[in-house]
């Protein structure tokens, strides 16, 4: 009976546990910021957007938080190469664009097509579009894309190019 | 003979029974002047009608802050009047409602509150007493209206309805009541509202209780006491690698559509790897409940994501769909009618289609039957026009 009423206890911890995780917000302990105040970063900093599309709950964000942002080695190369920008893709939290219209992140996320989530767009300093790379993607992935933009290939070569002579 | 093959000719002919669309014309144009407008709003109230006068809300910034506006077409004119201004400070999302005997009612947030006024007739009204947005409105009869909005309580927004009546110098709020008394545990928003025939008010917000964002549902026989909440999704609430804590929704749209009648739609990510579709589902007993959902757009729409979904109804049932998606190459605006049992191909919208991008529709079915339709089209220098046209169903 004991074990019974353990194993139930266990069962429920480990059921909450999952629903504690079950939403996605950015990574903890990167700086991301709004995209308005992103885009003003980078023009000051002379830095590349990594642009992050969540959506509450998205369970794929959630994944690759905790597989691939947990990296060390990310946790230290993206904020230092980046400005860290994160837009929850269903909110109608307001922005302001270059162009000084104000949107909300839902609408953000209808311009850039994020029709899927997580959807990672990395952007020049100026703001404009390198690529975008949607759904789960690995450490070694993301170093790649650092790589793709930080050292300037996107100017030559596609990405695909790229990632095939690697 | 020349009878015979005369009768065969007109029996080959296909019917082209459907939407007759008037040429469109702009509302809310600012001189040389690149403006962008914005016709979003709780439950896409941004076209009213009112014994034949139309109005049209929407935000722009053409002051260089954003600023709510409302445009009256008269009865029969070609044109609509200037725009007048709604708010002195910075405002989004506003939205009309027709009262009949040409009055409009129009409410907006605006620094933060919302608020509502009878359009040109005494002051505006503040509803909210802490940070509040996402207004909308709905018509009970000729002197009675609610009001639907997201209020602060505690940490999170919360649903708020208020029962409003027009009175000889304007606007009064009989009160405001949450649609639940105890706080919010996460955000509510984009509340949509539908008053049946029966006196009945239902509200369909998204809800981020169950940490994803759904569509829930409440209904009141009184207008001030509510049922507790409960979903329109019909797909059983289960965590999964591919949708998280649950799928993704997004701005429900709800409309009467007879006795008893009421239609809702909403932005659906049941198929995550396609975008958002437009869902649908039916009530028939007053928003006591609502029935399966249903995909609103065809096959052709199947692999894009759609946007911006609204809906309009006639009390004698017939039920509208509009959306804008990119299947064509841009953006254009697309329609499709309830026929009883599914909803028709879709229609694309003549004067919002073709070349360039056509987006952001609202719509409203007046008691004539006329289909009112605005949405935003991109200029070339990078700003948007606000476009109206209206429609008569032909047979």
């Amino acid at each position: 009976m004991i074990d019974f009423l353990n194993l139930r206890t266990l069962l429920t911890a480990f059921l909450l546990c999952i629903a504690a995780g079950a939403w996605a917000d950015p990574p903890p302990n990167y700086p991301f910021v709004s995209y308005d105040k992103g885009l003003k970063m980078a023009k000051e900093t002379g830095k590349p957007i990594f642009l992050y599309f969540g959506r509450y709950g998205c369970a794929w964000c959630d994944h690759t938080n905790k597989q691939s942002f947990s990296s060390a080695e990310l946790k230290k190369m993206y904020p230092e190469h980046f400005v860290l920008v994160y837009v929850d893709a269903e909110s109608g939290k307001r922005l302001r664009l270059p162009s000084g219209e104000r949107i909300t992140e839902a609408e953000l996320g209808t311009r850039f097509k994020a029709f899927a989530t997580p959807l990672f767009v990395y952007l020049t300093p100026q703001g404009q579009e390198i690529f975008k790379a949607p759904g789960f993607k690995t450490v070694q992935d993301f170093k790649d894309f650092d790589r793709y933009v930080v050292e300037g290939h996107y100017k030559t070569q596609t990405l695909l190019e790229f990632l095939a002579r690697k | 003979m020349k009878r015979c093959a005369a009768i065969l000719m007109l029996l080959a002919m296909p019917a082209f029974a459907g939407w007759q669309f008037s040429p469109a014309v702009e509302a809310g144009a600012a001189k040389d002047k690149k403006v962008f407008h914005h016709l979003e709003s709780a439950n896409r109230k941004g076209v009213a009608e009112s014994d034949g006068r139309v109005a049209v809300a929407w935000e722009d910034d053409r002051t260089g802050e954003p600023r709510c506006w409302l445009a009256v077409r008269e009865k029969a004119a070609p044109a609509f009047s200037g725009p007048q201004a709604l708010s002195a400070g910075e405002c989004y999302e506003p939205v009309a409602q027709g009262m009949g005997k040409g009055r409009f009612v129009a409410a907006w947030e605006e620094d933060g509150a919302v608020w509502v006024k009878q359009a040109g007739k005494g002051k505006a009204l503040k509803l909210s007493r802490e940070e509040a947005a996402h207004i909308t409105l709905a018509r009970a009869d000729e002197g009675t209206l609610y009001a639907a909005w997201a209020e602060m309580a505690g940490n999170f927004k919360r649903i708020m309805l208020a029962r409003l009546t027009l009175e000889a110098n304007g606007l009064k709020a009989e009160y405001s009541v949450p649609l639940e008394d105890a706080l919010p545990i996460d955000d509510q928003a984009y509340p949509a509202l539908a008053v049946s025939a029966d006196g009945g008010v239902t509200a369909v917000w998204e809800d981020r209780r169950k940490k994803h964002t759904e569509m829930l549902a409440a209904h009141s026989a009184d207008g001030k006491t509510f049922t507790a909440p409960y979903r329109l999704i019909d797909r059983p609430q289960v965590r999964t690698m591919d949708l998280g804590a649950g799928m993704g929704s997004m701005r429900p749209v709800l409309t009467a559509c007879g006795p008893g009648c009421l239609v809702a739609l909403w932005l659906d990510k049941r198929d995550f790897l396609s975008g958002y579709d437009v869902y649908a589902a039916f009530s028939h007993d007053g928003g006591r409940s609502f029935g399966r959902n249903l995909k609103v757009q065809d096959s052709f729409g199947d692999n894009i994501a759609q946007w911006h979904p609204a809906v309009a109804a006639s009390h004698g049932g017939r039920v509208v769909a509009a959306w804008d998606d990119e299947r064509d190459g841009t953006a254009d605006i697309w329609l499709s009618d309830w026929d009883g049992k599914a909803f028709s191909d879709d229609i694309a919208v003549p004067g919002a289609s073709g070349p360039g991008v056509q987006s952001d529709p609202v719509i409203l079915l007046d008691d004539s039957g006329t289909l009112h339709v605005a949405w935003l089209e991109k200029t070339d220098a990078g700003g948007t026009r606000l476009k109206y046209a209206s429609a008569v169903w032909k047979d």
